[in-house]
């Protein structure tokens, strides 16, 4: 019977991956599906709920400061990975060039990547202190400004705050992923183009960018999920404030299930996320089998 | 950690002795479990830090010497901030990983149904300490049955500096809402405003804001618990004034978290905040070694809130034991309480938090647990305003989902940051409440 089992190549496949899948049924599928269901009730801490369909998302969607937190979202993560995308591949670029202590940099450069949110986070807290930003200090102390900016009280700019340090804490990575993708370019065609007459710019349009592209795109989907999610970096700067000014999806569904012992409607919060979170990662699958296949 | 080496250590025997000479301690003087039937038997504690470093020390002890007398593993586990409540839920979600945590003032009425009736240990601590306070039933009690013990209440005050009042020529603090608005007004024109927490703090956003709209005769709620009342002429005059006197504040405190006013206070950037009495404490503690320190204990003092239109009020967190319904020790679980709540230990430990917390028991005007610093006194008498959110009902899940979603201080946050005009703003708060009302009201 095992000899049986080890000689079907089919049968030994399942059995190999078998441990896999059981791993990703109960960490990952067991709880996702155990969230899709308290979203369908109006269970609390304290009470198992009944089943009330779609009720959640209806109530949710006639909530103002729902709205808010769905707009600050998307500003949030678009602006963010923006500045990821833009930061992280002009120092990538800058990165593979030869230059004095060029390693002893690129390990500097990991550093907000490294250190724990929570540190990081503490740190910004200091540099956007209404009364103590270190930040306005220098702006007033060189006389750029006479009072410095509302970093975390204009609702507007705290947005633009919290949507900075998590930029701060991504772009190291898409920086070190697009330098990796750069490395891995052939000197050749740089050469061969060369001799073909191609300048500067025509060797990043036509050798480099769609060589690094698929390295590019995996730091890109990644980084839209990781911000998209995002909890820690808000909830230590702002807790959602000033008026729900910088509230994400994350820190709303904390506050509502977790907080207020609403889970069915945390739930529901956090599933907002799914629709678009859904769409990347099947894309992104898609694009991994195609250039796996290929 | 400071502790005090001249004070008898304190065990388990000295504890049922001390007890037992008080007649009117009653069962909690007598060991309602047999030495050793507890043997072998765990009890987790979930807890916090409180800020006076002594008053975790003190738990700590009872815990060890309730462990070594009863033969009962007590392991107390200690949480940051939000954490304790993130676990305590968890917990209670799964019914696993502890007997007993230190919880605030909505948790009783949230998790109602997963903690154990204590009616009798709370009926007993009463008749020991004179009674318990209103605030305190209004915690603990739903249904008519204790669902909890109170720990008590941090009463917070206004801080404020008497030298800067004084060089503003305002030579004491307010006691009309009026009153307090001039002084700002005076105070921000000599460059030293007051400030008030407006941000998303989870203690100060609520210790701040709750009394304004009291005093000026505003609620959130009819004493039902769920027909909303927010919108009313009291209200919009609470939000009124505050509009009025945010132009006079230090800039930022729509951004305050919790440490952001004493970080301004310490710093002598504001002249006057509403905080408990750390801020004193700390200053205190560090006042021998740093002259700033120093000149902060010389001038500084602590006043009650003015009264308005409506009267005088406050808002305090409170710490409250959640005896866990899922616990496989229930006995465990009541000889600690009773070990806490003991004549040995609970008057002591609320002597050395300086009036940090305040069990709210009528009985401890007498007892000799305040502190004798001239510029802590006022606590006592502080101890006796509470109010809980939630009012004119009780503090239920709607009003604790209202408090930690911050609507009431939003509400005054866009009235004066002049995001919505007060009527407005009082508008947008009554349809957050009303949601929150209809989701939880809908089963």
């Amino acid at each position: 019977m095992v000899t049986d089992i080890i000689d079907s190549e089919r049968a030994l496949g399942y059995l190999l991956v078998a441990p896999v899948v059981l791993l990703l049924l109960a960490l990952v599928a067991y709880p996702f599906f155990v969230a899709v269901g308290y979203a369908l009730t109006d269970r609390t801490l304290a009470d198992s709920g009944v089943f009330i369909g779609l009720e959640n998302f209806e109530l949710l969607w006639e909530n103002q400061i729902y709205r808010q937190t769905l707009r600050n979202t998307f500003i949030f993560t678009v602006g963010s990975v923006t500045l990821r995308l833009v930061l992280g591949v002009g120092l990538a670029l800058l990165l593979n060039e030869s230059f004095r202590f060029r390693r002893a940099v690129r390990a500097a450069i990991l550093l907000p990547w490294i250190v724990p949110t929570v540190l990081g986070t503490m740190a910004w807290l200091w540099m956007f202190n209404p009364n103590f930003s270190v930040l306005n200090y220098i702006l007033v102390q060189t006389g750029l400004m006479t009072h410095g900016f509302n970093w975390l009280t204009n609702p507007d700019l705290a947005l633009f705050s919290v949507l900075l340090v998590n930029a701060w804490r991504g772009v190291p990575f898409m920086a070190i992923t697009v330098l990796a993708g750069l490395q891995a370019i052939p000197q050749d065609l740089y050469d061969a183009s060369s001799i073909d007459g191609a300048g500067k710019f025509q060797r990043f349009r036509y050798v480099t960018l769609p060589l690094v592209m698929p390295v590019l795109l995996t730091a890109l989907v990644l980084s839209i999920i990781w911000t998209f999610s995002d909890f820690g970096i808000v909830y230590g700067l702002t807790k959602g404030g000033p008026m729900n000014a910088t509230h994400v999806l994350a820190t709303l569904s904390y506050q509502t299930g977790l907080a207020s012992g609403n889970i069915g409607e945390g739930a529901a919060i956090s599933l907002t996320m799914l629709p678009v979170l859904l769409v990347l990662i099947i894309w992104q699958l898609r694009r991994i089998r195609r250039s796996t296949t290929m | 950690m400071i502790q005090d080496r001249s004070q008898p250590r304190m065990t388990r025997r000295r504890i049922l002795a001390s007890a037992a000479a008080v007649p009117a301690v009653g069962a909690l003087a007598t060991p309602a479990i047999a030495q050793g039937t507890l043997k072998g038997t765990k009890l987790t504690v979930l807890a916090g830090q409180w800020y006076v470093p002594e008053t975790n020390t003190m738990l700590d002890q009872l815990a060890a010497e309730l462990g070594r007398d009863t033969g009962m593993d007590i392991k107390i586990e200690r949480f940051a901030g939000d954490e304790l409540m993130t676990k305590t839920a968890a917990v209670i979600g799964s019914g696993r990983g502890a007997d007993l945590a230190v919880g605030v003032e909505f948790d009783t009425y949230v998790y109602a149904a997963k903690l154990n009736d204590v009616t009798d240990l709370a009926d007993e601590i009463g008749r020991t300490y004179g009674g318990w306070l209103d605030a305190a039933k209004a915690t603990s009690v739903v249904g008519g049955r204790w669902k909890s013990l109170p720990i008590g209440q941090a009463p917070a005050a206004w801080n404020w500096r008497t030298d800067m009042f004084r060089a503003a020529g305002v030579d004491k603090f307010p006691d009309t809402f009026a009153g307090l608005l001039d002084a700002a007004k005076k105070l921000h024109a000599k460059g030293t405003p007051i400030g008030m927490t407006l941000g998303h703090a989870s203690g100060d956003g609520r210790s701040t804001n709750y009394p304004v709209l009291w005093a000026f005769g505003g609620k959130e709620f009819e004493a039902d618990g769920k027909t909303v009342a927010i919108n009313s002429p009291g209200t919009l005059a609470a939000v009124e004034w505050y509009k009025e006197i945010y132009q006079y504040f230090i800039p930022g405190t729509t951004a305050w978290l919790d440490p952001d006013n004493n970080q301004a206070f310490l710093a002598g950037k504001v002249s006057a905040t509403v905080n408990v009495n750390t801020i004193y404490l700390a200053s205190r503690a560090a006042a021998a070694t740093d002259p700033a320190r120093k000149n902060i204990v010389d001038n500084m003092e602590h006043g009650q809130w003015p009264s308005g239109p409506a009267g005088r009020f406050a808002c305090y967190n409170i710490n409250v034991w959640l005896p866990f319904a899922a616990s496989p020790n229930k006995a465990g679980q009541r000889e600690f309480l009773k070990a806490w709540y003991s004549r040995a230990f609970l008057p002591k430990w609320t002597k050395t938090g300086q009036s940090y917390f305040i069990p709210q028991l009528a009985g401890f005007d007498a007892e000799d647990v305040w502190p004798s610093d001239p510029k802590l006194k006022i606590f006592k008498d502080l101890n006796k305003l509470n109010r809980l959110p939630g009012y004119a009902g009780p503090p239920s899940p709607a009003a604790a989902e209202a408090v930690n979603k911050y609507i009431l201080v939003d509400m005054f946050a866009k009235a004066c940051t002049g995001q919505l005009t007060p009527r407005d703003a009082v508008a947008w708060a009554e349809k957050e409440y009303q949601q929150i009302v209809r989701r939880r009201t809908r089963t």
